[in-house]
């Protein structure tokens, strides 16, 4: 019994303690910042895979740059139904070009926005601050509430892109392979609610 | 100057005519509309029940047209009457649809999903969209309304949409069909912005032996 109340009273402890206690903010190293800062994604095609609330689907993932600067990013069924087209403008702009009746809704384009607002580093766009934690170094902003920043321990490679609120990880966003253009593998994880994406890239060989 | 009332008369005939014939060679190049289309669904009901099975190639090519954008795929097609449809695509991504009556599976790296497409309104629509298409039962969908067009080889029908939930999805589904032995040759879904998605089916094998298994869920 001692010992469940223990356990208890250390999950309460910890579990309530803030994930970002421990940042402390230091200056920006510039070099570092610049070698490992998310780039915008070149032209790519995934095969996403979407589980939230326990159900699954899946589907095909565009990330085109287009002529103009700006990003559109298209999700459509294997069989070629379009299910969003959103444009992700050059300077901040966001607009949604195209939304099926299901998926219309305002906090589920909020959080699509904002999880690919990340991989395209747009929040990254503006000079950034710099905390540290043991040997990790995070740069980011801070956006109100949150916390919005990617994370390294050697200066060399891209940790984690994330977005926080004051006490806790709101999502995740980790990058496989080339993480300088076109990452084969891009995982999306929520920690305020259920659900997970995850993108495999695959070649597309069509001349246009 | 006066023109005598019968050369009136005939001019807006001969006008009609031709823009009706330009009207049907712009919609579908090479297609003339067919006028009995109660005559032409009784035959057509008739002979596309000779197809009890089919499996064949599909190429598929989906057109983005405001990002000026294509993806290919390819895959193997089953079907077999009653209400059993599989497509496995197997490039340029591995994908699986298998239909079964009401039921539906999907699968997409290694994780399976099954559907009871009759407790989803809109699954069961797609889900019966494909069946009539391959089965040649289109023609009788309430879902549609139809126009048919016929070149030598070739039967081409154009549906659209009546149902409401139907309509932001697809703008039309144009079916084509080999006279020779009422089967699909090709299906092209269009979207209302333009988009459109052909799937074009070849090699066919027109009522071979084939398993209930290849279908099971």
């Amino acid at each position: 019994m001692r010992f469940f109340l223990f356990s208890v009273s250390v999950y309460l402890f910890f579990g309530c303690s803030s994930y970002y206690k421990n940042l402390s903010r230091t200056e920006v190293d510039h070099e570092c910042l610049e070698r490992i800062k998310p780039r915008p994604v070149s032209k790519s095609w995934y095969h996403a895979s979407v589980d939230v609330f326990g159900k699954h689907l899946s589907g095909l993932l565009l990330i085109k740059p287009m002529a103009d600067h700006s990003h559109r990013v298209v999700f459509s069924n294997e069989s070629g139904i379009t299910f969003f087209d959103f444009e992700f403008g050059s300077d901040g702009s966001f607009s949604v070009k195209r939304i099926i009746e299901q998926l219309d809704r305002r906090p589920v384009i909020t959080t699509l926005k904002e999880d690919f607002e990340l991989i395209l580093g747009k929040p990254f766009l503006q000079p950034l601050t710099s905390w540290k934690h043991d040997n990790e170094t995070y740069f980011g902003i801070e956006n109100g509430r949150e916390r919005i920043y990617f994370t390294t321990t050697d200066c060399k490679s891209l940790g984690r892109i994330e977005i926080g609120s004051r006490k806790k990880r709101k999502v995740s966003v980790s990058l496989v392979g080339d993480i300088s253009s076109a990452p084969e593998g891009i995982i999306i994880t929520h920690f305020t609610f259920p659900m997970t994406i995850n993108l495999n890239k695959f070649e597309n060989h069509v001349e246009e | 100057m006066k023109f005598p009332l019968h050369w009136l008369f005939l001019f807006f005939i001969f006008s009609s005519i031709v823009l009706a014939s330009i009207e049907a060679w712009g919609q579908h190049q090479g297609f003339t509309e067919v006028k009995d289309i109660a005559g032409f669904k009784l035959q057509f009901r008739q002979s596309a029940v000779k197809v009890n099975s089919l499996k064949g190639e599909f190429a598929q090519e989906k057109t983005m047209a405001a990002i000026t954008e294509k993806i290919r795929s390819r895959g193997t097609l089953w079907f077999k009457r009653d209400n059993k449809v599989r497509m496995d695509y197997t490039t340029p991504f591995l994908y699986k649809v298998v239909i079964n009556g009401d039921r539906m599976a999907i699968s997409d790296n290694n994780h399976e999903t099954k559907v009871n497409a009759a407790s989803n309104k809109l699954f069961q629509q797609i889900n019966r969209i494909m069946i009539d298409c391959m089965q040649g039962t289109i023609l009788d969908s309430k879902d549609f309304s139809s126009k048919v067009f016929e070149n030598e080889s070739r039967y081409l029908i154009e549906l659209v949409p009546t149902a409401k939930n139907l309509k932001p999805f697809l703008s039309t589904i144009i079916l084509t069909i080999d006279k020779k032995d009422h089967s699909p040759d090709a299906i092209e879904l269009n979207e209302p912005s333009g988009d459109k998605t052909s799937i074009v089916l070849k090699n066919k094998s027109i009522n071979g032996q084939l398993q209930d298994e290849v279908f099971s869920i």
